[in-house]
């Protein structure tokens, strides 16, 4: 009984090895899952599996491509573990990484003459007050209206996709050109690369500072003992005199803020601009992350650093093989499934059930 | 854990057989195996005769077995008629519910028993003991042969006891066996064939009425000598009140009018008690004065200062303590550890944070003082609340709200699902914080609670206050007119 308590979402962020494992489980069954389709296909899971493996960490290059691809899903995570903590259920992740993200370009085009330190700080924070401000307002509906937040945030996400996709395309479009893109971030904007000859940039360094923050904030700030109550039992809480409206108010804000953050993280560290399409749904699958790791830090890393792995390796092994990328879109919904279905706690419940 | 440890016993048809025992004693989950909700890791349950495998409780029903279980399962919105047939809803030819023959099965149901409902009002409108009654005719209706009532009259005045009584005396009567599990233990002996005595998973002792006692159960029960506290007299005229409830009325979620017009003092130094029927206001009077719900009208008043529109930290700062009625669900966070039970709500006061973080080190010193000073028996500070026995449990909370030194203890069921020895225990606490000069608003179900520490004792009755009464001349009989509504 008292593991499964241990285990929920909410319990205290210690590493434990069932918690772990809960992490694995599902990338094990993704794994033979694929591997059953590979070999209805007629084609050797093993040597696939071991190509892909080679993609995702075979070497510095190679592995910082991983580290790359798995930053925007890190932050997107941690994003949506901070109200996932407090209960409050935000799938409004990916809209606040299209705002932060367009907010960062235009910064990043637009204060061409500030010095390079200044100008990156100045994208990130705008790109951050911006995800930030998205959150208000369905923050404020389900603080102070009960309205619920996941319809809320789910189609905000479609207003600040298009939302963006307009201004990209009229007011922030580059000139002479036609192709829904911003002018390029100048290059004092940009965030320092990390390794030559690779994407792999100071972004992957601001996520683990931010994942090392999250951990902070979850076990010694006052605000996270608070969201970690209210997520469990938002009604012990509020009798305990916990002001539980503003505390979802604070934790959407802070939320929408990391999103933000993110988005702007990713134009000026990867694509240097804003473009229509911006994200291929790092918002959601930061959201599976969260879920994967339950909301721990060390699972969230070890989650957004396979899901990278799949994607880095995704797309190079095509190259190689006659293998469609869509054997990765399988890896990637299949984990995702067995990770909502949380596998550890299902049979834990029932040992407990009977002890 | 062993819940049960070989258990046996048997109930013959046709008869009332009682289990008592405190709580943690196994009654919970011998019942829940006769139920099918849990299966027996050794061990047979025998329905005449025969050796049955319960896997749920439909299974239990068609063997026969049906429970009413301590938290009434109805639906609140749907009317006692709908409510009755929900589950086996008869059905005409043409697929539609068929209303004549589901009202004939209502009277059918009311003749066996012997009572009357009023069919047509919704669950949410109905008393506490015509849902009860409604709950044991759902039963009779779904064919049960064996019925299980655990902790029936818990909710019930003394007079509903006597009703209810007589209605299980009549289905025995009919030839129904009945297992009525209790730890009041004169209902026990009035109405019971034999009593099966529990305690810590075993069969410790049964008896017939004739050839036992209240006292020697409750020597069973407890298994050791208890030293139950006592009351001192007390006097306390003059004192300025600690807390001062005036015209004070409420709706409930649904926006019926629950509390009426309740005058209320309680002094430094004393104990109110205020008893009631559950459903007569006690909840919504406990819920304004904490400050979970805003009072249609009237104030709240603490140390002189009105505190009606304060939110409830505000309220805690200036010296307000409360222990929940519903501790699972509001008095506790079960899945949290038992330091941050007893920390939250006050984790932003110093010394336990400083600079925007908190401190762990001295946080789990504090906690552990805490938690030695209530005696709570644990294992270890991080881990969750929810491992602890229901007693300690309580311990928990009740060592969060008297460690804050409060100036006003609001006491809601402060010893429900507790033990013997854990109630004895809690109410030496609160004399002690009494002597210390605490005051304490008591609501409660236990009339003997209420008798043993009150000062003084207030009666409700539909969210009016119908009398009060003093404490040393306060009975049950006097208290249980007033509770519904009658002169005392």
């Amino acid at each position: 009984m008292s593991d499964a308590a241990a285990l929920s979402a909410a319990g205290a962020p210690r590493f434990n090895w069932i918690a772990a494992a809960g992490v694995i489980a599902p990338f094990v069954i993704a794994l033979i899952v694929g591997a059953l389709l590979l070999l209805a296909s007629g084609r050797n899971p093993f040597e696939i599996y071991a190509l892909m493996v080679t993609e995702g960490f075979g070497g510095m290059s190679r592995i910082a491509a991983t580290l790359s691809a798995a930053t925007p899903i890190l932050m997107c995570a941690v994003a949506t573990a901070i109200s996932f903590r407090a209960g409050v259920f935000n799938v409004g992740v990916e809209g606040a990484f299209y705002v932060g993200g367009l907010a960062g370009a235009v910064v990043g085009f637009t204060f061409v003459a500030l010095p390079s330190p200044v100008l990156i700080v100045t994208e990130l924070a705008a790109g951050a007050a911006f995800g930030g401000a998205l959150m208000t307002l369905p923050g404020f509906l389900r603080a102070r209206l009960e309205v619920d937040e996941v319809v809320t945030t789910l189609m905000l996400n479609f207003i600040a996709i298009n939302l963006t996709g307009f201004l990209v395309n009229t007011v922030f479009l580059a000139p002479r050109t036609g192709n829904s893109a911003t002018p390029m971030i100048v290059q004092s904007g940009w965030l320092p690369r990390l390794a030559p000859s690779s994407t792999f940039n100071l972004g992957f360094v601001i996520a683990l500072a931010l994942l090392v923050a999250y951990h902070l904030w979850d076990r010694y700030a006052p605000l996270g003992f608070e969201a970690r109550m209210t997520g469990i039992n938002a009604r012990f809480s509020r009798a305990v005199g916990i002001d539980v409206p503003a505390l979802i108010m604070k934790v959407m804000i802070l939320s929408g803020l990391v999103a933000g953050l993110a988005g702007s993280v990713h134009a000026a560290g990867l694509l240097h601009r804003f473009v229509a399409g911006f994200s291929p749904g790092y918002g959601f699958t930061g959201l599976a992350i969260a879920l994967l790791g339950r909301n721990s830090a060390i699972g969230m890393l070890l989650g957004s650093i396979l899901f990278g792995a799949l994607a880095s390796a995704g797309t190079t092994i095509q190259l190689f093989s006659d293998i469609p990328i869509e054997l990765v879109d399988v890896l990637q919904g299949t984990v995702t499934v067995f990770a909502t279905v949380r596998l550890t706690q299902l049979t834990l419940h029932r040992r407990g059930g009977r002890s | 854990m062993i819940a049960n440890d070989r258990v046996d016993f048997g109930a013959a048809p046709g008869s009332i057989h009682a289990i008592v025992g405190g709580n943690g004693a196994g009654k919970t989950t011998l019942m829940r195996m006769l139920q099918g909700i849990e299966q027996p890791d050794e061990g047979d349950v025998i329905i005449n005769d025969a050796p049955a495998r319960l896997a749920n409780s439909s299974d239990a029903f068609r063997r026969g077995i049906g429970m009413v279980h301590q938290e009434f399962m109805l639906v609140e919105d749907l009317t006692m008629l709908e409510n009755l047939i929900l589950g086996a809803e008869p059905v005409t030819p043409g697929g539609l519910i068929d209303r004549k023959a589901a009202r004939a099965a209502a009277e059918a149901a009311e003749a066996q028993a012997g009572v009357k409902l009023d069919w047509d009002i919704r669950v949410a409108q109905a008393p506490v003991h015509r849902r009860q009654i409604l709950e044991i005719l759902r039963l009779l209706y779904r064919g049960a042969e064996v019925l299980i009532l655990d902790e029936p009259t818990s909710v019930l005045a003394p007079q509903q006891v006597r009703d209810l009584l007589a209605l299980l005396r009549k289905l025995r009567q009919e030839g129904r066996t009945i297992i009525f599990i209790s730890h009041k233990l004169d209902e026990v002996l009035a109405v019971a064939d034999d009593i099966t005595v529990l305690r810590a998973g075993r069969v410790v002792g049964s008896a017939k009425p004739g050839q036992t006692s209240a006292a020697k159960l409750g020597a069973m029960m407890v298994g050791e000598e208890i030293d139950f506290p006592h009351r001192t007299a007390r006097t306390l005229a003059g004192r300025a009140p600690v807390l001062a409830v005036q015209g004070l009325a409420a709706l409930d979620t649904r926006g019926v009018m629950r509390l009426n017009d309740i005058d209320l003092v309680v002094r430094p130094g004393e104990v109110v008690g205020v008893a009631g029927v559950a459903g007569s206001g006690q909840d919504e009077l406990v819920a304004t004065i904490v400050g979970l719900i805003q009072p249609a009208r009237g104030t709240v008043t603490l140390d002189g200062r009105d505190i009606t529109t304060w939110p409830i930290a505000a309220r805690r700062g200036a010296g307000l303590g409360y222990i929940s009625a519903d501790r699972s669900r509001e008095g506790l966070c079960l899945s949290a550890t038992i330091a941050d039970n007893v920390i939250a709500g006050r984790h932003r006061a110093a010394p336990f944070e400083r600079m925007g973080l908190l401190r762990p080190s001295i946080i789990s010193a504090h906690v552990r003082r805490a938690l030695d000073a209530f005696a709570v028996v644990r294992r270890d500070e991080a881990d969750p609340v929810r491992s602890l026995s229901g007693g300690n449990q309580q311990r928990v909370v009740i060592a969060r709200e008297l460690d804050r030194a409060p100036n006003l203890l609001i006491a809601a069921q402060p010893t429900r699902g507790v033990d013997i020895a854990g109630i004895a225990f809690i109410h030496r606490e609160m004399l002690a914080y009494i002597e210390r000069g605490g005051a304490v608003l008591l609501v409660s179900e236990e009339l003997d609670e209420l008798l043993l520490l009150s000062d003084r004792i207030v009666a409700m009755h539909h969210g009016r206050a119908t009398g009060e009464m003093r404490g040393e001349q306060a009975d049950i009989d006097s208290i249980g007119r007033l509770m519904l509504g009658e002169a005392a």
